[in-house]
């Protein structure tokens, strides 16, 4: 069994050019939100500094991977999970899955239910990375796209529909 | 009651009712490999499933009270002569926990045995299962395989005796084992961890007390009532589901009364094996999400926790499953009362004949049975659940991977007014539920 050749999907350059864009935009959403968002920031300190994660797709990606470093900041730190030592590994089945994932014909739980997804580490974790990204999807989305992405859609103050929304997307775009 | 030994759901009266009542998902998976032997004298069969299994030397996992109540010496008698099984490990906890599931796999190993033979409810079919995993791994990290799907490979093989009616861990991919310093239940999920065998002998639930067997059957009816009403439900776990429900609808409150009743035992270990194959193909929702964690905080018997939060579970859902509540009514009451009970009024009523049920067995055992998190004592008699322990119990919840599979959002105050109005034992304030 040590000589097996990986044979790793090919084709669908677009979902992968599509999946590929929109995870490196979730992962820098995901940063932003935790440096404008104290509810996104409450939920990353109950991380462990260095705790790194991920999301993606079996068995050959894209992925996206964060990590909480050893000053308590979030960087998305791009999308290779190789030689990572990533301590919650949350993966779709298929890229396929992952399209429904992110073309928001399916929400997480939904995904989640129908056992597209699985996930490596501690369940507690995956809990808490599944309410920081429903979090970055009212950022990001419309809110009729985004309430085919979760389960309630929040009810928010003015201020973080508008001004923090506006704050996220700009440091999304810009990196910081 | 239920009238009529099987149900079949009468035509829906809207469209509406329609949809739900034909819910098919976009893809669903179902896996029940466990052989399953049931009835009065199944456990003669032991030595025949082990010698199919090539196994010779196994290890028995039970706990004191099991033992006790001679339930492993009638194991046995029913082995004797047949099989020469390795050591009794009797000594697992109500809330079994990785000290105990690292001690038991040592057992394992220094013994040479080849497989594990379950005798307990679900904390002990649970640390088999664990235990299972580290001498079948060669490991001794339990941690290194929590989550779902962990597991790659077939382990050693198990056979599971239940003796409770209520876990259904006999037939299910589940483990929870507590991590003692995260006070947190630990959830392990994959089909390896699906015994090779279950064997369901109503000789092994007839001593077990009434006061025992009505939480016990509540936790089963939780386990049916969540597979049917929360997100990976589908067509093959409704139709166990359902029947688990007719079952103890049928049969808890009479065993209650009749502890003595061979065929209610029978009728309630099948109906908790119907739902321990309906939930670990569906999974559960918010009820267990909230009753691991008033358990791993406060330590109270899973099937408690289960009774009481269970109508507060429904009422929470009800503005997202209505009509798969409403449904629940047919098995829980009959044809006669479905069909008489106006469609918007059916899921109000399948929730309160749920709250009767509690009653019933709330007076069935002399108040023994608790319909409230403010009745439950400690074995010393102090209350078990203060309504200080309500914030960690709330925050520990939004931790449990069950919460993935609840129809509505569960946030931390979501959880706190539902475990409030539990702990006082007043129907939830539906107006107070959040919905977006």
């Amino acid at each position: 069994m040590e000589d097996f050749v990986e044979i790793k999907p090919g084709g669908a350059p677009l979902k992968r050019i599509y999946l590929n864009l929109m995870l490196w935009f979730v992962g820098r959403a995901v940063q932003a939100a935790s440096k404008v968002d104290p509810a996104v920031r409450q939920e990353f300190d109950s991380m462990p500094m260095g705790f790194i994660f991920s999301l993606g797709a079996f068995p050959s990606g894209p992925w996206m991977v964060v990590e909480k470093d050893a000053n308590g900041r979030v960087k998305y730190l791009g999308q290779r999970v190789k030689d990572r030592n990533i301590d919650l590994r949350m993966t779709l089945k298929s890229m396929d899955a992952l399209l429904l994932l992110f073309t928001f014909q399916e929400s997480t739980p939904v995904s989640n239910a129908r056992n597209r997804l699985f996930v490596e580490g501690e369940v507690p974790h995956a809990c808490t990375v599944v309410r920081i990204l429903d979090m970055v999807q009212v950022y990001l989305l419309p809110k009729f796209i985004a309430k085919r992405a979760i389960k309630r859609y929040p009810r928010w103050s003015l201020k973080r529909h508008t001004l923090d929304r506006i704050q996220v997307n700009i440091r999304t775009l810009i990196g910081c | 009651m239920p009238q009529g030994s099987s149900w079949h759901m009468p035509m829906p009266d809207n469209p509406s009712n329609k949809e739900a009542a034909m819910y098919l998902p976009d893809y669903y998976e179902f896996c029940c490999r466990v052989k399953t032997v049931a009835g009065h004298q199944a456990l003669e069969t032991i030595p025949d499933l082990l010698s199919d299994m090539g196994a010779q030397k196994p290890m028995i996992v039970t706990d004191q009270g099991v033992s006790g109540a001679g339930l492993v010496d009638t194991v046995m008698t029913a082995m004797a002569g047949k099989v020469t099984p390795g050591p009794v490990a009797d000594d697992v906890p109500p809330d079994s926990d990785l000290r105990m599931v690292n001690g038991l796999a040592s057992v394992y190993r220094e013994n040479g045995c080849d497989a594990i033979i379950a005798v307990g409810g679900g904390s002990v079919l649970d640390t088999a299962k664990a235990v299972n995993i580290l001498v079948s791994e060669g490991s001794d990290d339990l941690m290194a395989f929590t989550g779902a799907n962990a597991l790659k490979r077939k382990l050693k093989p198990l056979i599971a005796i239940p003796t409770t009616a209520g876990t259904g861990s006999e037939v299910t991919i589940v483990a929870v084992i507590a991590d003692p310093d995260k006070r947190r239940k630990m959830l392990f999920t994959s089909p390896f961890l699906l015994p090779d065998a279950a064997v369901i002998d109503s000789r092994m639930t007839l001593t077990l007390p009434p006061h025992i067997t009505a939480p016990t059957g509540m936790d089963a009816l939780s386990h049916a009532v969540e597979a049917y009403t929360c997100l990976a439900k589908n067509p093959l776990s409704d139709a166990h589901a359902l029947e688990a429900i007719e079952l103890i609808s049928t049969h808890l409150v009479n065993t209650v009364k009749n502890p003595g009743d061979r065929d209610g035992r029978l009728a309630l270990a099948t109906a908790a094996t119907l739902a321990g194959i309906a939930f670990s193909n569906s999974m559960v929702g918010m009820v267990h999400t909230l009753g691991h964690s008033v358990g791993s905080v406060c330590h109270v018997p899973h099937g408690t926790c289960m009774a009481i939060l269970l109508p507060y579970g429904l009422e929470y859902n009800m503005h997202k499953v209505e009509d798969r509540i409403a449904e629940l009514l047919f098995p829980l009451a009959g044809s006669e009362v479905y069909a008489s009970t106006r469609p918007h009024d059916r899921a109000t009523a399948a929730i309160s004949l749920i709250r009767k049920l509690n009653q019933d067995l709330f007076d069935a055992t002399n108040g023994r049975h608790c319909t409230a998190f403010n009745q439950v004592k400690t074995p010393e008699g102090h209350p078990a659940v203060c309504s200080r322990d309500l914030e960690a119990i709330a925050r520990t919840a939004l931790g449990d991977g069950s919460i993935f599979y609840n129809p509505e959002e569960l946030d931390f105050d979501d959880c706190m007014l539902v475990l409030s109005a539990a702990w006082d034992g007043t129907p939830l304030d539906r107006s107070k539920v959040k919905q977006g």
